[in-house]
């Protein structure tokens, strides 16, 4: 049986994005499930090359990698590490297939890195822009809107200079960690954060990004109709798929798929999801790149719905937090390292019995996603206790300003 | 013609008024409206000579063989009239009779999607049998000019798993009594599979395999959804078209032998106890010839006769694995466990891990 080495999703997009320069809807192509936006940057496929989208997808996984090495450096990363760090991206066997088998989750993750630039040279506009183009183009990244805001904390930022970043090297000093001024104890502690949550900074940035997340979606619904709202928004929000997948859910999913799922079975299945975001957001948000990895790992593996690709999403921010891990290769990492894979690999044996060669082996499959989700918690887990929390940001003193920044 | 001919009686259509061995429309409309008034002038003339002197029994006969004469004249100008009708019908609009639309139609099962929203299986024997015309061709048929008749068929379903292949092979032998007669033609073999509930077609694979040349023409109509399970989508048609390349006046081989493999997918099946059984009918087959010849220019649809295929000695049936019920409690209740034991580990493991975070 010939395996295509190109991606089906690659002649979905290279065939709505022939559509639109036609002049139709890209959603006349079924299965096309993305925005617009995506389509019409493989235009250039029908007249240009048909490998022209492979081409873009493959310089935004370089440029993935210079964005990784660029954000280490500005962290103080020493060199040797940091290129270390890089390599984990470039060479991961995962991550370049991803984007040579025509995906388009490079590019999400160009974006997703630019803005943790773009927050860390305090270019607040910017990062909003491509904030709200990256949430419309995938819906995942809303779950970074929280740690966003609560890294924009006054105390991180003074007008006229460039915020301080904490240097590698002070990872482990006790100074680094946050003074009393920012920490949230008991009840009024909590009535002050919330009273305090609308700084001007907040305020920009939440605007900024909505409002190009909404002119966008109202511009693409004015020329594509609810066809655009059905397949690029809703789908994915409600999308439950019974076909076999690394969820533990897919096999609950079938069973019940005759009938409708009512109210009860939707709220457990989204409450670990959500209460787990929420105390990975409210433990360390201000160590930004770790916040957001914890939070797209387990965000994957609660997901009703996992596919490979979805992988690509921790793995560009895995690089921005292995100078700060304790764990060491030998034997801990290699340990992780297997397990996960070895996992994964056990579900692929089923899956591979059930789907070619007619097995019915859907108990067996089932058990192997419960394996892996058990494997996927075990490596977090592991990840969070031998991580050195180090915020990105210096805090300041809370009087003025013009003060030099100083460290109990 | 002239006054003299008409009042000699000679008869009307003279040779000069035919062209190409028809008369033409015009002419004929024209010398009718011609022998009109000249036959209306003349009985003028002689009903006036009636009760004069001039009045002779010749004279009476002549007058009663105009009037047979006057009523020959109207029904050849009413045959001209209608036959100028019929040429400018037929030269200014295409023909809109349902036999020429039909022959003219691609893909035999449009038709029939056109009506009716889904494939079922009483109605599409029904359209089979009456909607399809023979029409024209049913002339080649009963002179016996042209016979195919299907030998033999045999079916099989190859590969294991979800993904497989319907090979088909169908034998065919030409038959008719004058075939040698008729003008060269090529044919093209016509397979309609109605595909059963629990599989599907894929159109984009489908369209790949025809710019690799491996079909004439293919189509998919019906549910061609690739992602629902069963019990949410309905059943699908596939048409192939495959060239066979016969050549009669060339004096070919009376029998021709075509294979082929529809590469198929087995959607998610119903809930059931281990294997769901996914049954094959048997396909519709139809020969499309196109005639290029002085008596007979165009192309004919044929169902060859069907006499030594058997198609229920041996059924294909496709066993799908699908969920078993009795699972479903269970499943369910580990499921949502599992979730709430893995999300209350990592809660904890962020919460008292020793940080000093925003939370005290």
């Amino acid at each position: 049986m010939e395996v295509r080495y190109t991606d089906v999703d690659y002649l979905v997009f290279s065939d709505a994005a022939a559509l639109m320069a036609s002049g139709k809807s890209p959603y006349e192509r079924s299965t096309y499930r993305y925005s617009p936006l995506i389509a019409a940057l493989l235009m250039p496929n029908s007249f240009l090359h048909p490998l022209w989208g492979k081409f873009l997808f493959s310089a935004s996984d370089l440029l993935v990698g210079l964005l990784i090495h660029t954000i280490l450096k500005l962290r103080g990363v020493p060199e040797k590490l940091c290129t270390f760090s890089t390599m984990v991206w470039l060479f991961n066997p995962f991550t370049f297939t991803i984007g040579t088998r025509g995906n388009c989750e490079p590019i999400v993750c160009a974006m997703i890195l630019w803005i943790i630039i773009c927050l860390m040279n305090d270019w607040l506009v910017q990062a909003a822009f491509w904030y709200g183009l990256v949430v419309h183009l995938r819906i995942y990244p809303i779950i970074y809107a929280l740690p966003i805001i609560l890294v924009l904390h006054p105390l991180h930022f003074q007008p006229g200079k460039k915020p301080a970043l904490v240097d590698w090297s002070l990872r482990k000093s006790k100074s680094v960690q946050g003074s009393s001024n920012m920490r949230i104890t008991g009840l009024q502690g909590i009535r002050i954060f919330l009273a305090s949550i609308f700084t001007w900074r907040r305020l920009v940035f939440g605007i900024v990004s909505g409002s190009i997340f909404f002119i966008l979606t109202g511009l693409c619904f004015y020329f594509y109709g609810w066809d655009f709202l059905d397949e690029a928004l809703l789908y994915h929000l409600t999308r439950t798929d019974p076909r076999h997948n690394f969820s533990i859910y897919f096999y609950h999913i079938y069973l019940h798929y005759e009938q409708e799922f009512s109210s009860l079975e939707k709220l457990v299945s989204f409450l670990p999801q959500f209460i787990v975001q929420l105390v990975i957001i409210f433990r360390f948000a201000y160590d930004l790149p770790f916040c957001f990895f914890v939070q797209t790992v387990a965000f994957v593996a609660f997901n009703k719905v996992i596919t490979a690709q979805y992988f690509v999403w921790f793995f560009c921010l895995l690089p921005l937090i292995l100078p700060w891990s304790n764990m060491k290769l030998q034997w801990k990492g290699l340990a992780c390292i297997f397990l996960w894979m070895g996992a994964q690999s056990h579900w692929l044996m089923w899956g591979y019995s059930l789907e070619f060669q007619g097995k019915n082996v859907f108990i067996q499959l089932w058990m192997a996603s419960l394996l892996f989700l058990a494997s996927n918690t075990y490596v977090l887990i592991n990840i969070i206790c031998n991580h050195a929390y180090c915020p990105v940001f210096k805090q300041l003193k809370h009087e003025t300003s013009n003060k030099t920044t100083k460290y109990d | 013609m002239s006054f003299q001919d008409l009042e000699s009686g000679r008869g009307l259509g003279s040779r000069r008024d035919y062209i190409n061995g028809k008369q033409d429309p015009t002419q004929a409309v024209a010398s009718g409206i011609f022998q009109i008034n000249t036959a209306v002038s003349t009985f003028q003339r002689l009903v006036n000579t009636l009760g004069t002197p001039k009045d002779t029994p010749e004279l009476r006969e002549k007058l009663y063989a105009m009037e047979v004469q006057h009523f020959q004249v109207q029904l050849y100008l009413a045959i001209g009239f209608g036959l100028i009708f019929l040429v400018m019908n037929s030269n200014a609009m295409p023909a809109t009779d349902e036999e020429h639309k039909f022959c003219g139609e691609k893909y035999v099962t449009n038709t029939y999607f056109k009506k009716h929203d889904s494939l079922i299986d009483s109605q599409f024997e029904e359209f089979i049998a009456n909607k399809i015309p023979l029409g024209l061709c049913k002339v080649l048929l009963d002179e016996r000019y042209f016979m195919p008749r299907l030998l033999a068929v045999r079916r099989n379903l190859i590969g294991e798993g979800s993904h497989r292949q319907l090979s088909s092979s169908i034998r065919i032998k030409m038959q008719g009594e004058s075939i040698s007669k008729l003008p060269a033609q090529s044919c093209q073999i016509i397979i309609v599979e109605k595909l059963p509930s629990g599989v599907f077609a894929d159109p984009f694979e489908l369209q790949h395999l025809l710019h690799r040349g491996v079909f004439t023409d293919v189509t998919v109509l019906g549910d061609t959804n690739l992602e629902l399970p069963s019990f949410r989508s309905n059943r699908s048609v596939v048409e192939i078209h495959l060239d066979m390349g016969y050549n009669m006046s060339s004096g070919g081989k009376d029998e021709l032998e075509v294979n082929l493999r529809l590469p198929l997918h087995a959607r998610y099946a119903p809930l059931g106890h281990g294997f769901s059984k996914v049954e094959f009918v048997q396909p519709d087959l139809f020969m499309r010839c196109g005639f290029e010849g002085k008596a007979f220019n165009g192309s004919c649809l044929f169902m060859p006769t069907n006499d030594d295929v058997d198609y229920k000695a041996s059924p294909i049936v496709w066993e799908v694995p699908c969920g078993i019920k009795k699972h479903a409690g269970v499943v369910s209740a580990v499921t949502f466990l599992s979730a709430i034991v893995s999300a209350l580990l990592i809660v904890s493991t962020s919460i008292y891990h020793s940080h000093n975070t925003i939370f005290q």
